[in-house]
């Protein structure tokens, strides 16, 4: 404990030099720019800049790669709530709720709750990185294939809940998802699958291209469909800050996202963007007024906001204990460090304190600097909604294409996003929710993976997942979630959802 | 902002960069070079490449730029260079993939997203051996047929593969992928079955034996050295036809009794076919100089991969030689429903 404080102090001592401090800011400001860009997420900000970092030293590029990746998980918010747009994958749930509070005129209310939400995740997570990363780590590897897809599948079982309305819809939207995400190259056999002689598909259907496609350029056709112009909106100074109420009822969520997020982030190869997908299902089925989620609710703001910043601290914890890659961003900075001659490895924190302490003084910093640089963004962003449709929709669209062209360089992902478009344009016609199909795209290829390599490690024995105690765990709680799902069945009391279908025919 | 003003420049500018028109006698090089990189940033193709071309700006007093195409296990890149103008303006770095990936469509009868002819070689810039590394202890990691083992020796290591077939699990940048054909070479020349893992790149095949998921891994020196350094991985033989300078004690397969073992990781530039030969030559004299620069000798330092520099005769010699050996590989491998 007290050897932890004394590392803090030299970590601070390197994050609060000024050229630290500036490197730490201009990642911070980069990381909210390409967050607020839609389709630019992260990995495609972290890539691009790699190269700018060369010239640095290691704790300077560290410092500021990091900065972008977890600055783009506030900036990330901004186009959610504002406009529909998913300014990076993890921000595809913010995009239901943060835009329904948006329509009613809470948009500053809810960037802010976004904000401090995700001021509390990353410095908690942080803290929890501090003193846990090491043993946490260490657990994190025994995360193999039979525990990540034991994993997968109970996220997916979580998920279950996700959809409002109609079960059947929802289901039928998860798979649509599914079934996309296996386009591409098989990844046991190297066949490509439903290619077409598009070498470009081999890598699949980006999780990119398919949600600005379903969210924003869907938003954009059904706008431009109604018969009247949506009234622009002047939001006022006093309503831009959320009220006691708002505040209180997003309280519980942000610390429950935090924890879940963490906890998803630490483990090799899962995504941030799952956590905010399994956060906002956690938060709808502990809400007393779940039918609010879809309309407004605050905590489905405040839960995955939370959720996906706490899981960039998650996913530096394999990392920086263990010098191995947890995905592809953590990927791309242990390259930053090895182009610095920092050897990443188990070693790493003994050898290299400076860099190791000074980047965790340096998240502690970086998350203020967020906090000071987005509130009063607040002010400034919510202007946007000022700007009358016919100039700021097609900006949007220009925009768009150029993010999801951006990420890889490659003019099917812009054609896939259109296509995406016009399916979103169509499914909300005909009342789909279309947060399941973004979801299957991201889960498709991992669970799949997972399943497969958990089989071929076993030579084709299923016995694999239930003789490795995390994943049998992980099984077992999910099989008590089907169990209880069944209970209404046999106690015929009605829950949310039944409540919310009877209320529909009613009103109907 | 200086950065946010290159993001942006960078999106405007890079496909302005390969469509710039053409005078017909203009003096070599009159505009920038762009080095296609066929992989992610922060890969070993983009880490080499970026060294390289900052090296050959300084030397042909030319902007040299980078541009990383990637997709599909680096078929998009290697196909857009293939089939861009062969003027000396496109080039590409290519890993030991590129000798892969046509034999690979091959075997699915698709047709090949390009071919390996269509690129004339430049010159090679590293070739690094692939070591066989275990873990250090054995696992208590139960995965359905009890404790995973561990070995002191490769002699050691390829007896008990022989006594138990299908039983050793290893793991892989993916099918087809260098790692794997790495193991798949060692195999046939051994006469051993081991039972292979793909993973989705070469982090998580690492992730995968440190998490004692599975039993063996092939790998590039510059990945495996600091686990084994800490303890953590046994580094039992490797691939080259020397030792690797940080592992002096580490065996070769060739010294075992097993030659055909023979497998690099290697960088290498190549330029389109039919690039004039002036350019051709212009290119290969200042890609002799950029290896000797003091800061491309630094970096690559930096990275743990040592400079293995061959050009013309040379570098044919060992492409076709390594190409050989992979192509034989890969139909050995063969397509995997097939083996049912």
């Amino acid at each position: 404990m007290l050897e932890t404080i004394q590392n803090l102090a030299l970590g601070f001592s390197v994050a609060l030099s000024p050229p630290v401090l500036l490197y730490a800011f201009v990642g911070c400001v980069v990381g909210t720019l390409v967050g607020v860009l839609p389709g630019v997420g992260p990995l495609a900000g972290i890539s691009l800049l790699l190269p700018a970092t060369f010239g640095l030293n290691a704790t300077n590029a560290i410092v500021m790669l990091a900065g972008i990746y977890y600055g783009a998980m506030y900036g990330g918010s901004t186009t959610s709530i504002l406009m529909r747009i998913p300014g990076e994958a993890a921000s595809v749930m913010t995009c239901i709720d943060g835009y329904a509070m948006a329509r009613k005129g809470r948009a500053g209310a809810a960037l802010a709750i976004a904000a401090v939400g995700s001021y509390v995740a990353g410095t908690v997570a942080v803290i929890l990185l501090m003193f846990l990363a090491p043993p946490l780590a260490a657990f994190a590897l025994r995360f193999g294939p039979p525990e990540y897809f034991a994993l997968l599948l109970l996220g997916l079982l979580v998920l279950a809940y996700m959809s409002g309305g109609s079960m059947l819809k929802g289901i039928a939207m998860a798979a649509f998802g599914l079934l996309l995400g296996m386009i591409g190259i098989d990844q046991m056999t190297g066949y490509f699958r439903f290619a077409y002689g598009v070498v470009e598909l081999g890598d699949g259907i980006g999780v990119v291209p398919v949600a600005v496609g379903l969210f924003g350029v869907a938003e954009i056709l059904a706008t431009a469909g109604q018969e009247t112009p949506p009234a622009v909106m002047k939001p006022k100074l006093r309503e831009l800050l959320p009220s006691k109420q708002e505040w209180r009822e997003s309280a519980a969520p942000i610390g429950r996202g935090t924890i879940l997020g963490f906890l998803i982030g630490i483990v090799p190869g899962s995504a941030h963007i799952i956590s905010s997908f399994v956060s906002y299902a956690v938060e709808r089925k502990l809400s007393k007024t779940p039918e609010e989620f879809g309309r407004g609710a605050v905590a489905g703001v405040a839960g995955p906001e939370s959720a996906n910043n706490s899981a960039t601290a998650g996913a530096f914890v394999p990392m920086l204990a263990l010098g191995v890659p947890s995905g592809p961003i953590p990927a791309v900075m242990l390259a930053a460090m090895m182009v610095h001659g920092v050897a990443p490895g188990p070693m790493l924190i003994k050898q290299q304190p400076e860099l190791f302490w000074g980047f965790i003084a340096s998240m502690y910093v970086g998350n203020v600097v967020l906090l000071i640089l987005n509130l009063p963004l607040v002010g400034l962003f919510v202007n946007v909604l000022r700007v009358p449709y016919p100039l700021l929709y097609p900006a949007i669209l220009a925009f768009s294409v150029l993010g999801v062209y951006a990420v890889n360089g490659s003019v099917v992902d812009v054609w896939i996003m259109m296509v995406m478009g016009g399916v979103g344009y169509v499914l909300r016609k005909l009342d789909f929710e279309t947060a399941p199909v973004v979801l299957g795209v991201v889960l498709a290829p991992m669970l799949e993976m997972a399943l497969r390599q958990s089989l071929a490690m076993s030579d084709g024995h299923y016995g694999i997942f239930v003789h490795r105690p995390i994943s049998a765990t992980l099984l077992s709680v999910g099989a008590v979630l089907v169990l209880l799902a069944l209970r209404p069945l046999v106690t015929k009391t009605l829950d949310w959802r039944a409540r919310m279908a009877l209320a529909e025919k009613g009103e109907g | 902002m200086r950065f946010v003003g290159a993001l942006i420049a960078f999106v405007l500018l890079a496909p302005a960069a390969v469509v710039a028109p053409v005078a017909a006698d203009e003096p070599y090089p009159s505009r920038p070079i762009t080095i296609v990189a066929p992989f992610p940033p922060g890969g070993v193709a983009d880490l080499t490449a970026r060294p390289v071309a900052a090296a050959l700006e300084k030397i042909m007093k030319n902007p040299v730029g980078v541009v990383n195409k990637t997709g599909a296990a680096g078929a998009v890149g290697m196909q857009y260079v293939a089939t861009s103008k062969p003027d000396g303006y496109t080039l590409l770095l290519a890993l030991s993939s590129i000798s892969i990936i046509p034999e690979a469509d091959k075997i699915f009868g698709r047709p090949p997203a390009f071919t390996v002819d269509q690129f004339v070689p430049i010159a090679l810039i590293s070739a690094d051996p692939t070591i066989l590394v275990v873990r250090a202890e054995s696992s208590s990691t139960v995965d359905g047929h009890g404790p995973s083992r561990t070995w002191k020796t490769a002699r050691e290591f390829i007896e008990d593969a022989r006594k138990r077939p299908g039983q050793i699990s290893y793991s892989s940048s993916g099918i087809y992928g260098t790692l794997h054909m790495a193991m798949e070479l060692l195999s046939h020349a051994a006469g051993i079955k081991m039972r292979h893992i793909p993973t989705a790149g070469a982090g998580p095949a690492l992730n995968a034996i440190l998490g004692g998921h599975v039993d063996a891994l092939a790998s590039g020196p510059s990945v495996v050295i600091p686990h084994i350094k800490a303890g953590k991985l046994r580094a039992l033989a490797g691939w080259g036809a020397q030792h690797v300078a940080a592992l002096p004690d580490v065996p070769t397969f060739k010294e075992l009794g097993y030659p055909d073992a023979e497998f690099y990781i290697w960088a290498g530039l190549f330029a389109p076919k039919g690039t004039p030969e002036p350019v051709l030559a212009k290119l290969r004299g200042a890609t002799r100089e950029a290896v000797n620069d003091p800061g491309f000798k630094s970096a690559m330092e930096k990275l743990e991969t040592p400079i293995t520099f061959k050009q013309g005769d040379e570098f044919q010699k060992f492409f076709d030689a390594d190409a050989k050996r992979l192509a034989e590989g890969v139909k050995r491998v063969g397509r995997i429903e097939e083996k049912k």
